[in-house]
């Protein structure tokens, strides 16, 4: 890797003498370590060379056409247009083939382009009457057209010109005579480095030369994060900019657990990774060896360790890491992923699926928790100043009662499956839960009307991550059968702090002592009722907070699937009794700093333990 | 020459897909068919044209069919909208 590094520079100092005159020293240095985060959507982590897809620099020649060649010419584009028209619909059937009938069918609408009269017929009229050569008179009459959609307010209709790229890449390479498979391959194993994957680009890559990818674009249910999963390689999207910051060649770590990248990192940060690796590399062993054994203390306190997911295809990776049940199924990736409202079927199927997958074990599915940071296109909802505290989750839903009535259907015929719990997001008030009741009771009676079966018992549940609904938990905790505690948003609620705000993140802390009197009396609430309390935000699989979550006898982690390991090593590697102790110790502190200190304090006297935590 | 305005009624909008659908039917049809919205209009056999209309959800369009087939190019569109592009 340091040796691609080198050669690139001697060839630079080869072609630019002048340059390396003036500026010796500058050239010689390595480049420095850039570290950029973006949004984990498949863990693992690799270091590796970068592949930069450079799709978007197709030199196009220009050049006046001899008369006698414009039929020729003519003919070659239109030979162009058939050879694209076949390559797509070879792509086509792999996709549908590998992925289904509906990720292929967006390839019938890149066909039409190919076939589109306004195009054809600009195109041959620029060639004919301005001698154009046939590569510059497409890309400008395709460039008028993707600059008239970029150009559409409404941002569902302007997002799809990436589907005219696509298709105006794959014609002009044709026409320049380069072949799209070898010009978009990296002849050795790297990290693919992409503004944005389309469905056609991952068809094609050669699995073994690709590492881990990453993308400018994309959130957790993008082309790009669902293929990286379900082929166990790391990926991080959402990186903005990255395609400009990064060389082919350059050396790139790709964290998938923690969603970030370095480009050109120190020998001390590859060191640091790699020990990194290493741990992971020995966790993931451990859990292999761990997957049979129960999560549960030294003194025999049992914990459920369960799994959050996102997609269907998770569940494989939830079972392959000893999860005993999905305990947040986030429905709002699935529509966010969608062109469209999803249908009562569509929502069935995918519910089905998680929940068949899982085999019986526990899936409890959120209802949607639109809004905040996630918006779909099509819902058309204007912008609000603070997303956050507005019009998002149960609140949504019960406006948008036919939305909510949908999903619940879809839910509820998958419970026939296996064992399925309904949990509400953002509750904050009593009226809210006592709705959602009445609604679900509603669509319980109308699927009984029309025959369909549901599960003959399905418990319904809150998240607690509003500080109103900690404040009332005596209270929820008479209307609802179990408790899941959201602490991202409690947190943020509660301290008022958007974690992603670089200037006041500080405060964003799991063991803030404010946070954990919020959880001691959410979890005291559900006691007095005997409803069982569940943790499912990023605190769950927090190491340090683990042993404070075992003492305040929590009944659940729900984490990532990647994470359930690491936290039942923890768990079998402390006694219930001695968190209990340090739960009751830590309370009298004020700040989170002497909170730390006393935890980090108890494991560490048990690191010795970790080498038979799996015996 | 036949003209009738339609609401755009599909979830979306007017966007690729659905251009896809309106240019598979439009195509069928020997009728010269042009599509209105504001004041941009588009070929209706050009999935790329009707795409650029900038057609959002709940939008009016207008459409002209004007050819041998008019009569039947026109119920095999109406029938397009009426099932929201078969989306929903």
């Amino acid at each position: 890797m340091a040796r691609n590094k080198l050669d690139k520079t001697n060839r630079a100092h080869a072609a630019e003498p002048v340059a390396r005159a003036a500026a010796p020293a500058s050239k010689l240095e390595t480049k420095a370590e850039i570290e950029r985060r973006g949004v984990s959507a498949s863990p693992g982590i690799v270091i590796g060379p970068a592949f930069v897809r450079d799709d978007d620099r197709v030199h196009v020649p220009r050049k006046l056409i001899d008369a006698s060649q414009v039929g020729a010419e003519v003919e070659r584009f239109q030979k162009a247009l058939a050879d694209t028209a076949r390559e797509l619909r070879a792509i086509k059937s792999d996709i549908a083939k590998r992925m289904g009938e509906d990720h292929a069918r967006i390839f019938d609408a890149h066909l039409l382009i190919l076939e589109d009269r306004m195009l054809v017929d600009e195109t041959t009229a620029a060639i004919q009457n301005e001698r154009q050569n046939a590569a510059a008179a497409f890309e400008r009459v395709i460039n008028n057209v993707i600059a008239s959609i970029a150009g559409i307010e409404d941002e569902y209709l302007k997002e799809r010109t990436i589907d005219v790229q696509d298709v105006k890449k794959r014609v002009l390479r044709m026409l320049i005579g380069k072949d799209t498979r070898t010009v978009n391959r990296p002849s050795e194993p790297s990290v693919l480095v992409a503004h944005d994957l389309g469905p056609s680009d991952t068809a094609q890559l050669d699995r073994r030369m690709v590492l881990a990818y990453v993308t400018d674009l994309g959130g957790r249910m993008s082309h790009t994060s669902i293929i990286a999963r379900s082929q166990g390689l790391p990926a991080v999207v959402g990186l903005e900019n990255l395609v400009n910051r990064v060389e082919t060649g350059d050396t790139i770590i790709v964290d998938g657990n923690a969603g970030s990248v370095i480009i050109n990192p120190t020998p001390e940060t590859i060191q640091q990774y790699e020990n990194e690796m290493q741990r992971f590399a020995e966790l993931e062993e451990q859990l292999l060896t761990l997957t049979g054994y129960p999560a549960q203390t030294l003194d025999g306190r049992s914990f459920t360790l369960s799994a959050n997911v996102d997609a269907a295809d998770e569940v494989e990776s939830v079972l392959d890491h000893g999860g005993q049940g999905v305990g947040l199924f986030r429905t709002e990736y699935f529509f966010i992923s969608q062109d469209y409202l999803p249908s009562e079927e569509d929502q069935y199927k995918v519910y089905r699926q998680v929940v068949e997958g899982m085999g019986g074990r526990p899936v409890v599915i959120r209802t949607l928790d639109i809004g905040g940071d996630k918006i779909a296109g099509y819902l058309h909802r204007s912008p609000e100043l603070n997303p956050f505290m507005g019009w998002r989750g149960i609140r949504f839903c019960l406006t948008r009662k036919d939305i909510f009535k949908t999903q619940l259907r879809a839910i509820y015929r998958a419970s026939a499956h296996g064992s399925v719990k309904i949990m509400f997001p953002m509750i904050s008030q009593i009226e809210e839960i006592e709705q959602a009741k009445q609604i679900c009771a509603e669509v319980r009676e109308d699927l009984a009307k029309e025959r369909y079966k549901i599960g003959d018992h399905v418990p319904l549940g809150i998240m607690v991550e509003t500080p109103s609904a900690v404040a009332m938990a005596d209270q929820f905790a008479r209307e609802v059968e179990f408790f899941s505690i959201g602490t991202n948003d409690l947190i943020q609620y509660t301290m008022a702090v958007d974690r992603g705000n670089s200037k006041i993140a500080h405060l964003y802390q799991h063991l803030q002592p404010s946070i954990l009197r919020l959880l001691r009396l959410t979890v005291e609430a559900a006691r007095k009722r005997k409803i069982p309390v569940s943790v499912c935000g990023e605190m769950a699989g927090d190491r340090l907070s683990v042993p404070i979550l075992v003492g305040l006898g929590i009944d659940e982690f729900s984490v990532s699937p990647n994470v359930i390991p690491e936290v039942k090593r923890i768990i079998r590697s402390v006694t219930y009794d001695e968190c209990r102790a340090l739960l009751r110790r830590v309370s009298r502190f004020r700040t989170t700093q002497e909170i730390e200190t006393e935890i980090e304090a108890l494991l560490k006297s048990h690191a010795a333990n970790n080498g038979r935590a799996g015996a | 020459m036949v003209e009738f305005t339609k609401q755009v009624g599909n979830k979306i909008g007017l966007h690729l897909r659905a251009a896809g659908e309106f240019v598979k039917i439009a195509a069928q049809f020997s009728s010269d068919i042009r599509v209105y919205h504001g004041e941009r209009f588009a070929n209706g056999k050009s999935i790329l044209g009707l795409a650029s209309l900038a057609a959002a959800r709940g939008a009016n369009v207008r459409i002209e069919i004007e050819g041998p087939d008019e009569a039947a190019a026109r119920k095999a569109l109406e029938a397009l909208f009426d099932a929201k592009f078969y989306e929903d």
